[in-house]
């Protein structure tokens, strides 16, 4: 089991989205999330202080979640971190846009709680297997 | 979803708020879209909307909602990648995509549990993809991709692998009953195995959490609970009121002149605050009038189509912020003026171009601030109105004798038109026509202690400005004495006020007129006409107070002028609602109960019985 409190920074322009995928994560055990409404906001909090793990929808204004995905992985500060991509579908161009800016795994909208703990865990189980 | 049920609740309304806004910002871009329909930014911008709300809508179980978006959602994608191009047919279909999904978004807002019918706009969107799908060939992947295609595969398979998975079954979210895998129920017993984290990192996590700086920019608060707060501004106003007249009495009665000069001082700061108090809650229910201008460049495209009129409308001052309560009484007669300007008003471009005018004919729709009242005008540049013509349709239709109808000015000849059941069109369109709106718009405007101006001009266009208070919560009144009773007036409504003596007051065909320079002004006497009372002054003097509302004057005979107040107007009750001429109590400074005139109740009361 990974540490429940890893700070999470759950990244949508909807607000209602983010307080359902809140929500999800505080089911499956995850309590300290943080947000942010586009990928601008998000990247000044990721600078000004730490988290272990972003989740960000894909499709947002000023910041897209890919520009944001590609952003933390050109910082040295913050290229470590995982990032969970939320897609409203599996197209396939944007898939592989992902997997090849870095992102460490994708997950469609809606899905459930079991879903996004799976991916999570398969994030975290993947991170600890490769020795940094 | 397995959340807490109000938590449910609370998340449906912050994503039937959202989703609404969002909605009512589409139809705006829509037109601005089929102005540009090559403007990619407008279209991804429009796809997100609906792309958001398809994302939630499907978190959180609404079906329909979820159709109806993805199928629109699929053609506006192939319109912002270019695959298609916007053309009135195609928005049409997606205009009435997101009719319907609004609909959608009110029965889960009343949550009646109606099922619309679909399938018509789910076809018709679906029929325009296949008929651009034939032009698309299956593209292969770019060869610098396909590495990274290969890993997303594996990446796939890996999710796949692990356990329930959406995908597919995305849109039968339903709780986690889903078969367990092993692996999955081992996870399960883990987070049941693991410690509770201790008190001391969770308390660190938080002080995390707040130095990280989770700052929200705005937050929604329900109105209910923004209305207690301007109640209890408006409750503390009157004490303040009593409080200053109270200092005021003991300033000049009260031996210990440094205690009352402390209290005064006191006083005097509390004055400072409730003011500023009463304002800041006052711009907390203003919302920009963009709310309502909003809806108007879909309803003048629509209705411009199907008259085959060439319109173009011109926005202007859609910032401009106004009472929440104001902007919701503000709608109706809007929609009421634009329809008259699209049906009545505008030529048809034939007559326009024979006229020697543009093709395109403008409406324009604006808003500023003016001093304390907020001015909405919708202006047109089509045929104008002939006071001549109204005053013949006014007589025919027995509205007045010829004789009235010679003595008005045209500026009173264009007025007739709010008269009820005053309608010019010579053949009931489904638009407009039925007699029924220019006489409700002008109930309306005066129940938000609005005024109406009117102003057209034969073949240039005619255009209707409203004058509209900021706020209706606090208003400035003139109090008065009269018949022994006390009354606020308005001071809105105020134009001025005359001394006179029971001597000036003329009777004219039986009927008390007053006059003021050259004018002659009908006169209601207040005391008798609301509480029955016969004055019992004794003074010779009295006063006249002249109200104007829109272009129509009165004067009302009054003993005694008290002087102004800031007064908190509240409702009669169920009981009282409704006495004519009479919109509401308060409580004044020195604590007594007065009731405040409802001068548009006056006026309809003084044209009954002058009838002018």
């Amino acid at each position: 089991m990974y540490d429940q409190n890893m700070k999470i920074l759950v990244v949508d322009d909807f607000s209602t989205m983010r307080r359902i995928i809140k929500n999800i994560l505080k089911e499956i055990g995850y309590t300290n999330v943080d947000e942010a409404d586009d990928g601008s906001t998000a990247l000044e909090k990721l600078k000004s202080a730490k988290f272990d793990f972003v989740v960000t929808d894909w499709n947002m204004p000023n910041m897209p979640g890919i520009e944001l995905l590609k952003a933390i992985r050109q910082d040295p500060e913050l290229k470590e971190t995982p990032v969970l991509m939320v897609t409203a579908e599996a197209a396939k161009e944007n898939v592989v846009t992902a997997v090849a800016a870095g992102v460490n795994n994708y997950i469609v909208k809606p899905f459930t709680a079991a879903a996004l703990k799976e991916r999570i865990d398969l994030i975290l189980e993947k991170l600890k297997a490769t020795p940094q | 979803m397995s959340f807490p049920s109000d938590e449910m609740d609370d998340i449906i309304n912050d994503f039937i708020a959202e989703a609404s806004e969002g909605l009512e910002s589409l139809d705006q871009k829509f037109i601005e879209l089929e102005k540009n329909p090559g403007d990619t930014g407008l279209l991804n911008d429009i796809f997100r909307s609906i792309h958001t709300i398809k994302g939630a809508a499907g978190f959180l179980g609404f079906q329909q909602m979820v159709e109806v978006t993805h199928v629109t959602e699929d053609v506006l994608n192939k319109l912002r990648k270019g695959e298609m191009s916007v053309d009135a047919g195609v928005m049409d279909a997606i205009l009435e995509s997101v009719d319907l999904i609004k609909v959608i978004l009110n029965n889960i807002r009343e949550r009646n549990g109606r099922n619309e019918d679909t399938s018509g706009i789910i076809l018709s969107l679906s029929g325009i993809l296949s008929a651009s799908q034939a032009d698309q060939a299956g593209e292969a992947d770019k060869p610098e991709q396909a590495a990274a295609t290969a890993e997303a595969r594996t990446l796939e398979v890996e999710a796949k692998a692990t356990g329930p998975v959406d995908e597919a079954k995305a849109a039968e979210c339903e709780p986690v009953a889903e078969a367990e895998t092993p692996k999955a129920s081992t996870a399960a017993e883990k987070v049941v195995e693991l410690p509770r984290p201790e008190a001391k990192p969770q308390a660190e996590a938080k002080q995390q959490k707040e130095e990280g700086g989770a700052k929200e920019q705005s937050i929604r608060v329900d109105i209910e609970r923004l209305d207690a707060v301007l109640n209890l501004a408006g409750e503390l106003v009157l004490s303040r009121n009593r409080l200053m007249r109270l200092g005021s009495k003991l300033s000049e009665t009260a031996v210990d002149g440094d205690l009352v000069s402390h209290m005064n001082e006191g006083i005097a700061q509390l004055d400072l605050v409730t003011t500023d108090l009463q304002l800041a809650v006052m711009k907390m229910r203003m919302q920009p009038i963009a709310k309502v201008f909003n809806k108007f460049p879909r309803m003048v495209r629509d209705l411009a189509r199907q008259n085959s009129k060439e319109v173009e409308l011109v926005i202007s001052g859609e910032e401009t912020e106004l009472d929440k309560t104001v902007i919701e009484e503000l709608g109706d007669p809007l929609v009421h003026l634009i329809r008259n300007a699209l049906d009545h008003g505008m030529e048809t471009p034939e007559e326009r171009v024979a006229a020697g005018k543009p093709r395109c004919g403008t409406v324009s729709l604006s808003a500023y601030q003016e001093g304390r009242n907020i001015i909405v005008s919708v202006a047109e540049d089509g045929r104008g109105m002939s006071p001549a013509h109204i005053k013949k349709s006014a007589v025919e239709k027995g509205l007045l004798t010829e004789d009235e109808a010679a003595k008005l000015s045209n500026k009173d000849a264009l007025n007739l038109i709010f008269i009820p059941g005053f309608s010019t069109a010579k053949k009931v369109s489904n638009i407009s026509g039925r007699g029924v709106g220019m006489d409700v718009v002008k109930t309306n405007i005066t129940r938000i202690n609005g005024s109406i101006d009117i102003d057209s001009e034969v073949g240039k266009g005619t255009r209707i400005t409203f004058s509209l208070p900021l706020t209706l919560a606090i208003i400035q009144a003139l109090t008065v004495d009269a018949g022994g009773e006390v009354y606020g007036i308005p001071l809105s409504t105020v134009i001025e006020n005359i001394r006179v003596t029971d001597s000036d007051i003329k009777t004219v065909d039986g009927k008390e007129v007053i006059q003021i320079r050259d004018r002659v002004y009908p006169v209601v006497r207040l005391g008798e006409l609301v509480s029955g009372n016969v004055s019992s002054h004794k003074s010779e003097w009295r006063y006249i107070v002249l109200i104007g509302i829109g272009e129509k004057r009165f004067g009302i005979l009054v003993d005694r002028l008290h002087g102004q107040e800031e007064i908190v107007m509240k409702s009669m009750g169920e009981y009282l609602k409704g006495t004519e001429g009479i919109a509401g109590a308060c409580i004044t400074g020195d604590g007594n109960v007065i009731l405040i005139l409802d001068l548009a109740g006056l006026l309809q009361a003084v044209q009954r019985s002058y009838a002018f």
